[in-house]
């Protein structure tokens, strides 16, 4: 008997193929987000946590049945924490890919580059982490949004505990790039509002790492030589565990300084240090996983927790919470057209894990809760977790929006 | 007074840190003739490798041991494997090869241990600080400062008074003359990769204790141990003890007092000693 010739074979896929094409092709066409996180170097956990909470997000909501009907498709890229790369994975995104929605930026350097490139895109930008006052300052524009704490609500809180404090001389150490100088400036301007009397150390006198930086010893001895009453520590990520680990050893948190640590409480960097993050450390973040027992972040700490086996960082609920600002977009514009998608942001309020926030129409700024906490053991969790947890409600940390340079008329 | 000490032994344990991966880095120069970018990849693994069996065992030591010797013998099996093949071609080939290694190791490291930071802890024996003038001074940092001259000086008697070493040495200045003599030179090559391999990941092992474990903490101290060679002179070991000593040093006295120009100084020091010495402060003439 003859073998079937190969090529009919092929047919019989082509065939089969076709057969299967009709099905897909009735379902409507899917809508497409594109996320641009830092998912390599030495900040990566922030992206891979982020992205952990996406999928999530977009797998919970195509189980009930996508948006306004439509299937939700992701599409993730490598900012590698550098503005360039960054703007070329959004261009592909948007020009390749066809996303309807871009969210995610890690770095305040990051998102000053991109932000003026969005408006030739044409394409909605949720930010969910970078925190530099610019994007919805100077810098803002109709497509750009921000459901994230930026720097103003997350220092000024910081701010406020400073001033309830019995230190009077500050300084602080921090990344050496805008990020870190823009926390020190808004920290000198808000505690000397509420504070006039407190005194703030030299520019030679503070500390400023690069990045780069993995033995901190010299920048501690610096710190301690200058004997101030509080030190404002904004470092992240893998700068900030080594940090703590260093200046612990070096005696820094046994020497009575009152530290706040404006990014403390990310849990990846609770995770990793464990049961060597010191106590009583003043830490403040954008998010935290014990704040509230609303329906939604029981459930989302629930789901995080079942699926990944971490409790869900602030990144990972950033990216959950944008894609359901997404979906209430959509839904309050009954399109995903991305001109009715900027539209329907402005001035959206929608309720998510971490709080309500109300996007502000005029500078799209999340109003937004910031949050600070002490650490403490607890044995029913592997991390420090925040005793006593402090809210510091929106309208009192927010600049007024006739504040923050935005002019999108 | 007080603050110079402190600084002083600041810059020497980052110093030692910095020496023991230049050295690795120099020796494989000065006997092989290739500039391996892949060794800041080696010196992660060791870190890796040696947490990986301390979490197993439960010791630092059994980590130290063992760790750097298994990315040892990963190394020999890529130096056979993989750059033996371009040894008689243009440098451009070593480059992008041990370019490429850098990139495949990294993302290997973050396929099997994730993306997440990890935390070493120092062994009891080294944990705690002792009191130092009004501060205290974690006892681990003086581990450093010690570790280093001790391995520099094993390898150093190594290289001058032992058979193996005395081998190593006429291979490094004339290979075709070693092999004429009849030593196996390729063998030999494979073996000093592997040296320099196992350098670079006790590096690691001791680092991991005194910074967080991540992905790509191998391209952060890649550049300033390259820094280190050249101003030792490439090839040189003394060389790259004292390169190492003074970047050490420039970089824990400049935070203090350079304020912000302390991150130019590394590049200025760099510029300088090639501007007035251009093979290194304790390079050969060629």
């Amino acid at each position: 008997m003859r073998k079937p010739r190969l090529s009919w074979i092929l047919v019989a896929f082509l065939l089969a193929g076709l057969l299967a094409a009709p099905v897909s092709a009735l379902a409507e066409k899917p809508v497409k987000m594109g996320f641009v996180y830092i998912m390599s170097g030495p900040f990566s956990t922030y992206g891979q946590f982020a992205k952990q909470g996406a999928q999530l997000a977009i797998d919970e909501i195509n189980a009930q049945g996508g948006i306004l009907g439509r299937q939700v498709e992701a599409y993730f890229e490598d900012s590698t924490g550098k503005a360039d790369v960054a703007v070329r994975a959004i261009r592909k995104l948007v020009y390749q890919n066809g996303v309807d929605v871009l969210i995610g930026l890690d770095s305040s350097g990051v998102a000053k580059t991109v932000v003026p490139t969005i408006p030739e895109m044409k394409t909605p930008l949720i930010i969910t982490h970078a925190a530099t006052p610019d994007v919805t300052g100077s810098l803002c524009n109709k497509y750009t949004f921000r459901i994230s704490v930026n720097i103003n609500q997350n220092i000024k809180a910081a701010a406020l505990l400073a001033a309830e404090s019995q230190a009077q001389t500050w300084s602080t150490i921090g990344p050496d790039y805008a990020f870190g100088h823009q926390s020190w400036e808004y920290f000198k301007k808000y505690l000397k509002e509420k504070k006039p009397d407190a005194v703030f150390l030299p520019d030679d006198k503070v500390a400023f790492a690069p990045i780069k930086t993995t033995d901190f010893s010299a920048y501690i001895t610096k710190l301690m030589e200058s004997k101030p009453d509080g030190v404002l520590v904004s470092l992240w990520g893998g700068n900030l565990i080594d940090f703590v680990r260093q200046a612990d050893a070096m005696g820094f948190f046994q020497s009575g300084t009152q530290v706040l640590m404006t990014l403390g409480a990310a849990t990846e960097v609770l995770y990793a240090l464990g049961d060597k993050m010191p106590e009583g450390i003043w830490v403040g973040t954008r998010y935290w996983f014990l704040g509230n027992d609303t329906p939604q972040n029981v459930a989302f700490r629930k789901a995080y927790q079942k699926r990944f086996g971490q409790f869900p960082s602030y990144n990972a609920q950033g990216a959950y919470a944008a894609v359901l600002t997404y979906k209430a977009a959509a839904e309050k514009a009954k399109s995903t057209d991305k001109e009715a998608i900027a539209a329907a942001l402005a001035g959206l309020t929608v309720t998510l894990p971490v709080g309500t926030i109300t996007l502000r129409p005029e500078d799209h700024q999340a109003l937004t809760d910031a949050f600070w906490g002490r650490t403490a053991a607890d044995s029913a969790y592997p991390i420090r977790i925040l005793k006593p947890f402090k809210v510091f409600p929106a309208q009192d940390v927010t600049p007024p929006a006739d504040t923050t340079g935005c002019n999108l008329r | 007074m007080e603050a110079f000490a402190v600084n002083l032994l600041n810059g020497c344990s980052w110093g030692m840190l910095l020496f023991l991966i230049a050295v690795g880095l120099t020796t494989v120069f000065g006997v092989l003739g290739v500039l391996n970018f892949a060794h800041g990849s080696f010196f992660m693994l060791g870190a890796y490798g040696s947490m990986q069996i301390m979490h197993l065992f439960n010791s630092f030591w059994l980590g130290l041991l063992v760790g750097p010797a298994l990315i040892a013998l990963l190394g020999m099996a890529l130096e056979m494997g993989l750059l033996r093949r371009v040894y008689g071609r243009d440098v451009s080939y070593q480059l992008l090869l041990t370019f490429a290694l850098l990139l495949v190791l990294d993302d290997a490291v973050r396929i099997i241990w994730g993306p997440a930071y990890h935390v070493v802890e120092a062994p009891p024996l080294l944990a705690g600080s002792f009191a130092f003038f009004t501060h205290s001074y974690p006892v681990y940092r003086l581990f450093l400062v010690a570790a280093g001259p001790l391995l520099g000086l094993c390898l150093w008697a190594f290289f001058r008074f032992t058979h193996w070493g005395k081998i190593i040495r006429a291979a490094a200045m004339d290979r075709d003359m070693a092999e004429g003599v009849g030593i196996r030179v390729p063998l030999l090559f494979t073996l000093v990769f592997g040296l320099g391999t196992w350098l670079a990941a006790v590096g690691g092992a001791l680092a991991a204790p005194h910074q967080s474990v991540g992905p790509s903490m191998g391209e952060r101290v890649i550049i300033e141990s390259f820094i280190v060679v050249v101003v030792g002179g490439l090839g040189s070991f003394p060389g790259a003890f004292v390169g190492a000593l003074i970047l050490g040093l420039i970089e824990s006295f400049g935070t203090v007092f350079a304020g912000r120009a302390q991150m130019a100084l590394p590049y200025i020091l760099l510029a300088v000693v090639l501007l007035l010495r251009p093979r290194g402060l304790f390079g050969r003439e060629a």
